[in-house]
């Protein structure tokens, strides 16, 4: 009897061969498209969480002015808003800003050295709330009519200022990556039907050999499915690293006190981790576009040419 | 198996290339399909193996009117016909062992179910030492006997051959038939295309003679 000596073979070869497909260049398509839309969602992020941080630290402050009034007296008036301010409930603490901090407010338009004990500047009480749902701020603004030149500002036009400002770089972000991601399908179509037609052969042959479309479209597919998630992962790694250059280098080139108030308005152009977690998930979308568009242009390829 | 009747194939609005084809191939025969180039060979061939459809007259493969089939009947009777390309027509980036093996792997079958018979039909056909190189360092007769094995691989019933001896020396082409032969002998339907009628003389397989599209021999 014969015994076959049967060799241990290898890994099988990939039917579709990997240099036949347009490789580097969709690669590195696929790379930019993620990076793109990675660093389009992390501003869309940066830029939600500073307005919703700002708008929630402005929510819970109110500030009354008190404005100079001839035949008034301007402490006696500050104390009397204070007072009812503190008497409303949901209010944690009101206190008045002194004069000195009052001028120095107003120090920066009008320049340093000068005597602005002669003027008669409007003084501000800050009100910091507890509770911004408990405070009856109709009441207290009633109450303050009591107090000849008291106004009461909540903040409410600024709020709703920012709200809309974010609202529309968020709404155009998602705008961009819808761009982006219709972009990146398109060019994916054109690198598939490029590969199709230079792997005629290929489709001819398996064809002829009885293999489904099916079976073909997923050849294809596969290799479409590790270019897109190697050209996103390289994308999504070089947009991580770009926003950590960026806090890095925000960090550094402001001066410290400058930085400090761009941090308040704008954040700490700091991802966090929910950000980070957004750029990770592009890489496996932008992969599944990737494939998923391949196959259905395989598979419009093959039932056109079967 | 076939039966052809009244068969036509024109290509578009173009001419008639096949014309009135009538005959029928019995399970387990030899035909040799011969002619002039142009006479309409590959174009039969075509029709035999689905990639066709005729634009009159009736296929009957398997007992079955191919016309009404749909592709995923159409492959599944493609699966019961194999194929031989003059051209060989292997995959350069694949071993002469993964092009044989190509019909089992797009069927799903794992490499162990077939790792064996792969290697018995490559030593068969004379290629046990060859089953790692790939086709661009095969010569012309390796080559079409690796191709032969990839279309015998499946144990089609038909197997089909265009042209097969047309890249290879009349020595090799007479032992290439005769290795068509010895798969006849196993019960396979061979029909195998070629102009060279020198080569048909040394067997005694009936011959169908095309000229013009048209039929006018068949012994």
């Amino acid at each position: 009897m014969i015994e076959l000596r049967l060799p241990q073979r290898n890994r099988a070869t990939p039917i579709v061969p990997e240099r036949s497909v347009a490789g580097r260049t969709l690669l590195l398509l696929i790379a930019i498209m993620t990076f793109l839309s990675a660093v389009t969602l992390g501003g869309v992020v940066l830029v939600q969480k500073s307005a919703v941080a700002w708008s929630a630290d402005v929510g819970r402050e109110l500030t009354i002015q008190v404005r100079p009034m001839e035949g008034q007296v301007m402490e006696s008036n500050l104390r009397t808003a204070v007072a009812l301010a503190q008497a409303t409930p949901g209010v944690a603490n009101a206190r008045a800003i002194p004069v000195e901090e009052s001028q120095a407010l107003i120090e920066p338009w009008l320049g340093a050295g000068l005597d602005l004990s002669a003027l008669a500047i409007p003084r501000l009480v800050i009100v910091e709330l507890d509770d911004p749902a408990e405070v009856d701020i109709a009441q207290l603004t009633r109450d303050l009519q009591s107090v000849q030149g008291a106004s009461l500002d909540t903040h409410a036009a600024w709020r709703q200022q920012l709200n809309v400002m974010a609202g529309t770089i968020v709404v155009s972000g998602l705008l961009v990556l819808a761009l982006i991601v219709v972009a990146t399908v398109l060019a994916i179509i054109f690198a598939t039907r490029g590969t199709m037609a230079s792997n005629r052969e290929i489709v001819d042959v398996l064809h002829f050999i009885g293999a489904s479309n099916s079976f073909i479209a997923g050849e294809f597919q596969g290799r479409f499915l590790s270019i897109g998630f190697r050209g996103g992962v390289v994308g999504g790694v070089a947009a991580a690293l770009f926003f950590f250059v960026v806090a890095l280098t925000a960090g550094s080139v402001v001066p410290d006190e400058a930085s400090a108030q761009l941090g308040v308005l704008f954040g700490r152009f700091s991802l966090g981790v929910d950000g980070l977690l957004g750029i990770a998930a592009v890489v496996p979308v932008i992969a599944a576009i990737t494939a998923i568009t391949s196959r259905m242009t395989v598979r419009r390829f093959l039932s056109q040419t079967s | 198996m076939i039966e052809f009747e009244d068969v036509g194939l024109r290509y578009g609005h173009g001419p008639e290339i096949l014309r009135d084809l009538t005959f029928t191939v019995e399970p387990g025969s030899f035909h040799f399909l011969t002619g002039p180039s142009g006479s309409g060979k590959t174009s039969l061939l075509k029709l035999l193996l689905l990639s066709l459809k005729p634009t009159r007259g009736t296929v009957r493969l398997f007992g079955q009117d191919v016309s009404g089939l749909d592709q995923d009947a159409l492959l599944r009777m493609r699966r019961h016909i194999g194929i031989v390309f003059q051209e060989f027509r292997l995959l350069d980036h694949l071993t002469t062992y993964e092009n044989v093996a190509l019909p089992l792997r797009v069927l799903g079958q794992p490499e162990s179910a077939y790792r064996a018979n792969v290697t018995e039909l490559l030593e068969w056909v004379g290629l046990g030492e060859r089953m790692d190189a790939h086709p661009a360092l095969l010569s012309g007769g390796e080559k079409q006997r690796a191709a032969i094995a990839r279309a015998v691989i499946g144990r089609p019933d038909i197997l089909l051959a265009d042209e097969p001896t047309g890249n290879v020396d009349p020595d090799l082409s007479l032992r290439l038939v005769t290795l068509f032969a010895e798969l006849n002998k196993m019960g396979t339907t061979i029909i195998l295309a070629t102009h060279e009628l020198p080569l048909l003389d040394n067997f005694s397989f009936p011959r169908m003679l095309l000229r013009d599209g048209e039929i006018v021999i068949h012994d």
